[in-house]
C-alpha cells in the first residue's frame, strides 16, 4: 500500500518522533503545544497518504475530523488554559537535557534491540518505520515519566496516543473511519476534561507541579 | 442349670459382698491405728439402717436428685455382672468390652456429680468439681492402663483377657506389672481413696466424693454409700483378675468354682490390705498434686504399651 | 408419590421447593406472619424429599446423577449423589427438617423487629446450597454453591443487625471463609493443571502421573482451605465468635452441617481424587485432630457464653472426626485396608451423631434464651422448674454428647477407639506412639467433655436461679419441644442401631475409591458390632439392661423401704440465709481444670479494691476480679503472621510515594523488563 511513497511516509514518520523528543526539551509550555500541533498535523498528513490507496469518504471526513480536532480544538483549550492560569515556567523535567538525550537515545537502542527480530515477519513493511513508530511510543512514555507539569503529562499521552496511530498506519492495519471517529471523539472530550482538572488542580495546589502536590489532605 | 445358677451367683456376688470388703478395709485400718474398729460386718448393718430411715429432699432439688441413686446403683450392679469373678463361663460378649464398662460407669459419675450440684449447696457444688476434675483426668490413665492388655491380648474383651492371662505369658511381664502399678492409680482414684479423696472425712477442704453425697438421706443415701461399695469391689475384681488370673475357674465344675473363690478372696484382700497400708501410711495429696499423679499413670501406661513388641 | 421421590426428580423438586421458599419469602417480607410460614414450610418440605431421596439411595446403594443443566465443558451442572454424597445430604436434609419446624416457632420473636423475608431468603438459599456442595460433580458450579453458601451463612450470620459484635463476628467470618477459598482455589488450580479436565470423575482417573510433591501441595492447601471451614485449630477463630451470633436454629444448622461440608471435601479429595496417599498426610491430620479436640474442649470449659460454648464443643467433635479420618489415612498408606475402613467409618458415623446432639444442643440452648434473653450461663439455675422439657431434652443431648452409652455419641467413640487401638497393636514403634498419644488425647478429651456438660446442665438447669432472668422463664411452644424430642428420640435410635448403621457406613467406606470393593473385617447385626476377633458391643443391650436393671432395683427397694416417709426440706444453709451465691458458678467449677492446665491456657488474673477511705484502706466498700484466658494459637500463630505482614507492608510502603511520575515510571521498567525477557 505504501510503496508508492516511503520516503515520504519516513519523512513524516520522523517528524512524529522528532515531535515526541522535542516534547522533552521543550521548556516552555506554548513551545510544547505547538511542537503537539505539529506531530498531530503530520500524523493526518500520515493518514491523507493512506487514503491515497484506498479512497473512502467517510475515512476522508474522519481525517478531517481528527486533524481539527488534534490540530486546532485541543490546542485551543490548551492555549486557554495557559492563558488563564499563567502556566509559564511550569515545564521542567526531573533530568536535565543532556541526560534526557541520552536516555533517549538509550531507548532507541532498546527498542531495535528488542523488536529487530520480530518485526522481520512483518511482510512487505519496511522494518524500520515500525522501529521508527514503537521508538516513538517509548519516547512518549518516558515523557510522561519524566517531565513534572501536568500539562505536559496532558501533551505525553496525546503523543503516545498519534505514535500508535502511525504505528497502526506502518503496519498496515485496518484505517476504518470509525476507529477514527472514536479517537476523535476521545481525545475531544478528554481534552475538555482534563482542561477542567487542571484548573481545579491549579487553584487547589497554586502549582501545576506534581512534586509539591503530595498532601491531599488540605 | 448350673449356668443359670451360675448366673445368678455371678450378678449377686459384687453388690451382696461388697460393703464386707469395705468393713475388712476399715477394719484393717483401725487396727493401724491401734484400735479395734467395727466389726466387718458393719456396713451390712449401717446400709440396714439407712434404709429405714425417712429421707429429706431439698425444695431446690429436681428429679435428677431423686433418680440418681437408683441410676447409679443400678449401673454398678448391671457392671459388676458383666466382669470376670469366678470363671469364664459367663463370658459376655454384649457387655464385656472394656470400654463400654468403663463409660457406663462414668454415666454414673455424671448422675452423681449432678445430683451433687442439684442442691445448691456449698458442698455438693464444688464436690462435682473436684470429682469431675479427677474422673476427667484419670480416663486416659484408666484407659491406657488397660489398653495394654488389649494389644497383648489382641481383644478388649475381659473375658479374652483373663483368657490370656491364664496362658501365663511371661514374656509381657515387665508390661503388665507396669500395667497393673498405672491401673492401681486409677482405681485409687476412682473409688476415692486415698491419697485422693478421704472416704471418712467431712471436712470441706478434703472431701470430694463425701461432698457430692452429702445432701442424700435415708434410702438415696444407702443407695449412694452402697454403689461406691459395689464400684470399690469392682475395681479391685479388675486389678485381681485382670493382672493376674490364675485361679479363675474355666468351665462351671463345682471344685474349680470352690478354688476360684478361694483365689478371688485371697487376692482381693490382700488388695484390700494394701490400700488400708496406704491409708494408714500416707497422707492425702493436696488437689492441684493429683494430676501430676494421673498424668504419671498415663505415661507408665504407654511405656507400658511400649514394651509390647 | 414416593417412587416419584426415589428418582432424580427427588432433588430437583426439594431444590425447586427451596428456591421457590426463598422468594416467596423475600416477595412477602412486609407481612412477617406469612413471610415465616411461606420460609419455613417450604424448607420443611424441601428438606423432606431431599431426605427421601438420599435415604432411598443409601439404602439401595445405586448411585444417581441429576442433570440440571448440561451443556458445553465449562458450566456443566450435573449433580452427581454418590454413597458419600447421599449421606451427606441425608444429614443436611435431616437436620434442615427438625431446624425448619423449631424455626417456625423460633423466629415469632424476631416479628416487628427484623425483615423475616430476608431470614427466609437466605435460609432456605442456605440449606439448598449446602445440599448442591456435597453434590457437585465439577469443580466450577462446586466453587460458585460454595461461595453461595458462605454467603448465605454469612447474611445469617449479621442477621441481627443491630448488635455490633455480630456485625464484627461476621466480618471475621467473611474474612476466614475466604481464606480458606483461596487455598480452595489453589488446589482445584492444580488439580485441574495435572489433568486438564473440571469434573471429579475425570480428575480421579487421570493423576496417576502427576508428581507427588504436587499431590501433596494439593492435599495440604486442600487441609487449610476446607480445615478453615470446618474448624480445625488453628483456622477456627471464626468459629466461636459467629455460630453465637446466628438466630439459633441456623447455627444449630451451620454447627452441625456446614462445616461438615468441609469433611465432607476431605474425605473426597483424600479418598477418592488422589490416588496414593503418603503416611505423614494421615499423620498431619491425626494430630490436627487430637489438637483441635484438645484444645477445643478445654476452652469450651473456660466459657460461660452458652453459644459460644457450644461453638467450642463443635470444634472438639471435628478434632474427633479427624482422629478417625486421619488413623484412616494412616492404615491406607500402609496397606491395611480393613483398619482403614474402620476409621473412616468411624469418622463418618460421628458426623451424622454430632451433628445430631449438636443440634439438639443449640435448639435447647435456643429454648433457653429465647426465654431468659440472656446468654451467660452465670444468669442461669434452676431452670429445669420452669422448662422442665427442655432440660430433659438437654440432658438426652449432653449425655449424647459426653459419649455415655446408650447414645449415639458413644457408639462413634467407641468405633474411634477400636480404629486406633487397631494402630497401636500392628505399626512400628513410631506410629505406636502417635497412636498412644492420639488415644490420650481422645481419653482426656471425653473425660473433659462430661465435665464441661456437667457444669452447664448443672450451672443451667439444677439449683437455685441465679439471677431474675430466671424468674420470667416458662416451656416453650409445642413446635419447638417437638423438634427437639424427635431429635433426641434419634440420637437414641442411632445408639441402638450402631450395627446396622456400621454396616450402612463401611458400605460407604468402600465405594470410595480408594478403598474399592474391599470387604473389611467387620460383621455387624442390628444387635450388636462384631470386629471380628477383637472387639464386639451391642447398644440395645445396654440400654435394655440399664433400663430392666433401674426398674428391678426400683422395685427391691421399695419393697424394703416402700414405708418410709419423704419429707421436703431447705438444702443445709450452715445457719444462713440460702442465697445464689452459695451455688457453685460455671466460673467455679472449672477454674480447677483451668488451673491445672495453665500451661496451655495461660489465665491471667487482675483484682481490684475500692476502699470506703482512700487514705485509711482498711474497709474495702467494693472489689472486683476479672479473669481472662489468652487463646494459644493467636499468640504462636496469628500474632506472628500479623507481625511479619505488618513489617513487610511498612517496608513496601515506601514505593507508595504519592508520585505520578514514579508509578508511570515504575509501568514502563516493567514493560521493558517483560519485554526483554520474554521477546529476546
Amino acid at each position: 500500500m505504501f510503496e508508492s511513497s516511503p520516503q515520504l511516509l519516513f519523512i513524516l514518520g520522523s517528524i512524529v518522533f522528532v515531535s515526541g523528543v522535542l516534547l522533552h526539551l521543550a521548556k516552555k509550555n506554548y513551545l510544547a503545544v505547538r511542537i503537539y500541533i505539529l506531530q498531530s498535523l503530520a500524523i493526518g498528513g500520515l493518514l491523507l497518504v493512506s487514503l491515497l490507496s484506498d479512497f473512502s469518504g467517510l475515512l476522508l471526513t474522519a481525517v478531517v475530523c481528527t486533524v481539527i480536532v488534534k490540530g486546532l480544538v485541543a490546542p485551543y483549550f490548551f492555549f486557554k488554559l495557559i492563558k488563564k492560569n499563567q502556566l509559564q515556567f511550569s515545564a521542567s523535567t526531573y533530568l536535565n537535557t543532556p541526560v534526557t538525550l541520552l536516555f533517549v537515545a538509550l531507548i532507541v537502542v532498546l527498542v531495535r534491540m528488542i523488536f529487530v527480530k520480530s518485526l522481520q515477519s512483518f511482510v512487505g513493511i519496511d522494518a524500520n518505520l515500525l522501529l521508527l513508530a514503537l521508538s516513538t511510543i517509548f519516547v512518549s512514555v518516558f515523557v510522561l515519566i519524566n517531565r513534572k507539569g501536568a500539562l505536559s503529562q496532558i501533551l505525553g499521552v496525546l503523543s503516545l496516543e498519534n505514535s500508535i496511530v502511525s504505528f497502526a498506519l506502518f503496519a498496515g492495519l485496518e484505517q476504518s473511519p470509525a476507529l477514527q471517529f472514536g479517537i476523535t471523539f476521545d481525545i475531544l472530550i478528554w481534552v475538555m476534561i482534563a482542561s477542567v482538572f487542571v484548573t481545579m488542580i491549579y487553584k487547589q495546589f497554586g502549582t501545576l507541579d506534581v512534586t509539591s502536590m503530595k498532601n491531599l489532605t488540605e | 442349670m448350673i449356668s443359670i445358677f451360675a448366673w445368678i451367683i455371678q450378678i449377686l456376688l459384687i453388690p451382696v459382698f461388697s460393703p464386707l470388703f469395705v468393713g475388712v478395709t476399715r477394719k484393717i485400718k483401725a487396727k493401724f491405728q491401734n484400735r479395734q474398729g467395727a466389726s466387718i460386718f458393719q456396713p451390712y448393718r449401717d446400709l440396714w439402717k439407712l434404709f429405714h430411715k425417712d429421707e429429706v429432699v431439698s425444695h431446690d432439688a429436681s428429679w435428677i436428685f431423686r433418680f440418681s441413686p437408683y441410676i447409679i446403683l443400678a449401673l454398678t450392679v448391671m457392671v459388676g455382672g458383666s466382669i470376670p469373678l469366678i470363671s469364664l463361663a459367663t463370658k459376655n460378649n454384649l457387655l464385656g468390652d472394656f470400654l463400654v464398662l468403663i463409660y457406663i460407669l462414668a454415666v454414673g459419675t455424671f448422675f452423681l456429680a449432678l445430683s451433687g450440684m442439684d442442691t445448691g449447696g456449698g458442698f455438693g457444688g464444688f464436690g462435682s468439681s473436684r470429682e469431675m476434675t479427677v474422673a476427667a483426668l484419670t480416663e486416659g490413665g484408666l484407659i491406657c492402663s488397660l489398653l495394654t492388655l488389649v494389644i497383648a491380648s489382641h481383644t478388649t474383651n475381659l473375658f479374652g483377657m483373663v483368657n490370656f492371662g491364664l496362658g501365663l505369658p511371661l514374656q509381657y511381664l515387665p508390661a503388665i506389672l507396669l500395667a497393673f502399678f498405672s491401673f492401681c492409680i486409677s482405681l485409687l482414684a476412682e473409688t476415692a481413696r486415698f491419697p485422693f479423696d478421704n472416704p471418712a472425712t467431712h471436712l470441706e477442704l478434703t472431701m470430694i466424693h463425701e461432698a457430692m453425697i452429702l445432701e442424700h438421706s435415708g434410702k438415696g443415701l444407702a443407695m449412694m454409700e452402697w454403689a461406691a461399695a459395689n464400684k470399690f469391689l469392682i475395681f479391685l475384681s479388675l486389678a485381681a483378675n485382670l493382672f493376674f488370673p490364675f485361679g479363675i475357674a474355666v468351665n462351671l465344675s463345682l471344685s474349680s468354682l470352690l478354688v476360684a473363690t478361694v483365689v478371688l478372696v485371697v487376692k482381693i484382700l490382700l488388695l484390700c490390705f494394701g490400700v488400708a497400708i496406704l491409708e494408714s501410711f500416707t497422707a492425702k495429696f493436696r488437689f492441684f498434686r493429683l494430676p501430676d499423679l494421673l498424668f504419671t499413670s498415663f505415661v507408665i501406661s504407654a511405656i507400658a504399651i511400649g514394651l509390647i513388641f | 408419590m414416593i417412587n416419584f421421590l426415589f428418582t432424580s426428580f427427588g432433588l430437583l423438586s426439594s431444590l425447586g421447593l427451596f428456591v421457590v421458599g426463598a422468594v416467596s419469602a423475600l416477595l412477602f417480607n412486609k407481612h412477617d406472619k406469612l413471610s415465616n410460614w411461606l420460609g419455613n414450610l417450604s424448607a420443611i418440605f424441601g428438606s423432606l424429599f431431599a431426605l427421601i431421596f438420599s435415604g432411598n439411595i443409601l439404602i439401595s446403594k445405586v448411585p444417581q446423577t441429576v442433570v440440571l443443566i448440561s451443556n458445553s465443558q465449562l458450566f456443566n451442572t450435573t449433580l452427581r449423589v454418590d454413597l458419600l454424597s447421599a449421606f451427606f445430604i441425608f444429614v443436611v436434609s435431616l437436620l434442615g427438617l427438625l431446624c425448619s419446624i423449631y424455626g417456625l416457632s423460633y423466629v415469632k420473636h424476631y416479628y416487628s423487629k427484623y425483615n423475616l423475608g430476608v431470614l427466609g431468603f437466605f435460609y432456605n438459599l442456605f440449606i439448598a446450597s449446602m445440599i448442591l456442595v456435597v453434590s457437585a460433580s465439577n469443580m466450577l458450579s462446586f466453587l460458585i454453591v460454595w461461595e453461595i453458601m458462605s454467603l448465605a451463612s454469612y447474611f445469617l450470620v449479621i442477621y441481627e443487625h443491630r448488635d455490633e459484635e455480630n456485625i464484627k463476628a461476621g466480618f471475621l467470618y467473611f474474612i476466614m471463609t475466604h481464606i480458606g477459598t483461596a487455598f480452595i482455589i489453589l488446589s482445584f488450580l492444580l488439580l485441574y493443571r495435572e489433568t486438564s479436565s473440571l469434573d471429579f470423575e475425570i480428575i480421579k482417573n487421570n493423576l496417576t502421573n502427576s508428581s507427588s510433591l504436587i499431590q501433596s501441595i494439593i492435599f495440604i492447601s486442600a487441609l487449610v482451605g476446607f480445615g478453615t471451614k470446618a474448624g480445625i485449630i488453628p483456622f477456627h477463630i471464626w468459629l466461636p465468635k459467629a455460630h453465637p451470633a446466628a438466630p439459633s436454629h441456623v447455627s444449630a444448622l451451620m454447627s452441625g452441617v456446614m462445616i461438615k461440608t468441609g469433611i465432607y471435601m476431605l474425605v473426597r479429595i483424600a479418598f477418592d481424587v488422589l490416588p496414593t496417599t503418603p503416611l505423614w498426610w494421615g499423620v498431619l491430620v491425626l494430630v490436627a485432630g487430637a489438637v483441635s479436640s484438645l484444645l477445643g474442649v478445654l476452652y469450651a470449659l473456660s466459657e460461660h457464653d452458652f453459644k459460644r460454648l457450644l461453638a467450642y464443643h463443635s470444634i472438639e467433635n471435628i478434632g474427633i472426626i479427624l482422629l478417625g479420618m486421619g488413623s484412616s489415612l494412616i492404615f491406607l498408606s500402609l496397606g491395611m485396608k480393613s483398619l482403614a475402613v474402620l476409621g473412616l467409618l468411624a469418622a463418618l458415623y460421628h458426623t451424622i451423631n454430632h451433628a445430631v446432639f449438636k443440634a439438639l444442643l443449640f435448639l435447647g440452648a435456643g429454648a433457653v434464651i429465647s426465654k431468659t434473653h440472656t446468654r451467660n450461663i452465670e444468669d442461669y439455675g434452676g431452670l429445669i422448674k420452669y422448662m422442665p422439657r427442655t432440660a430433659f431434652f438437654f440432658l438426652i443431648g449432653s449425655m449424647a454428647i459426653s459419649a455415655l452409652p446408650p447414645f449415639n455419641g458413644f457408639a462413634s467413640e467407641w468405633l474411634t477407639f477400636q480404629s486406633m487401638f487397631g494402630g497401636v497393636a500392628s505399626l512400628g514403634s513410631l506410629t505406636k506412639l502417635l497412636f498412644i498419644l492420639a488415644i490420650g488425647a481422645l481419653a482426656f478429651t471425653s473425660g473433659l467433655a462430661v465435665m464441661c456438660f456437667v457444669k452447664v446442665f448443672g450451672a443451667t438447669f439444677l439449683a437455685r436461679p441465679r439471677s431474675s432472668h430466671v424468674k420470667e422463664a416458662s416451656e416453650v411452644s409445642i413446635l419447638m419441644q417437638f423438634s427437639m424430642a424427635a431429635l433426641s428420640l434419634i440420637a437414641l435410635t442411632l445408639g441402638l442401631l450402631a450395627g446396622w448403621l456400621s454396616n450402612i457406613f463401611s458400605g460407604i467406606a468402600i465405594s470410595l475409591r480408594n478403598l474399592n470393593n474391599f470387604v473389611p473385617d467387620i460383621s455387624s447385626t442390628i444387635q450388636s458390632i462384631n470386629l471380628n476377633g477383637t472387639a464386639a458391643m451391642s447398644m440395645p443391650t445396654v440400654f435394655v439392661l440399664m433400663i430392666v436393671v433401674t426398674a428391678v432395683i426400683g422395685i427391691l427397694i421399695y419393697i424394703v423401704s416402700g414405708k418410709q416417709k419423704v419429707t421436703h426440706n431447705i438444702t443445709w444453709d450452715c445457719g444462713t440465709n440460702l442465697t445464689p451465691r452459695m451455688e457453685i458458678t460455671a466460673t467455679g467449677f472449672s477454674r480447677s481444670v483451668i488451673t491445672i492446665f495453665k500451661g496451655i491456657l495461660r489465665p491471667t488474673q487482675q483484682t481490684g479494691v475500692e476502699y470506703r477511705d482512700a487514705n485509711l484502706r482498711y474497709f474495702p466498700k467494693s472489689s472486683s476480679i476479672h479473669f481472662e484466658l489468652k487463646d494459644i494459637y493467636s499468640i504462636f500463630f496469628y500474632k506472628p503472621v500479623q507481625e511479619l505482614f505488618l513489617r513487610v507492608s511498612e517496608k513496601t510502603k515506601k514505593i507508595q510515594s504519592g508520585n505520578i511520575n514514579f508509578y508511570i515510571m515504575y509501568i514502563f521498567l516493567v514493560l521493558i523488563g517483560l519485554l526483554l525477557i520474554f521477546v529476546m
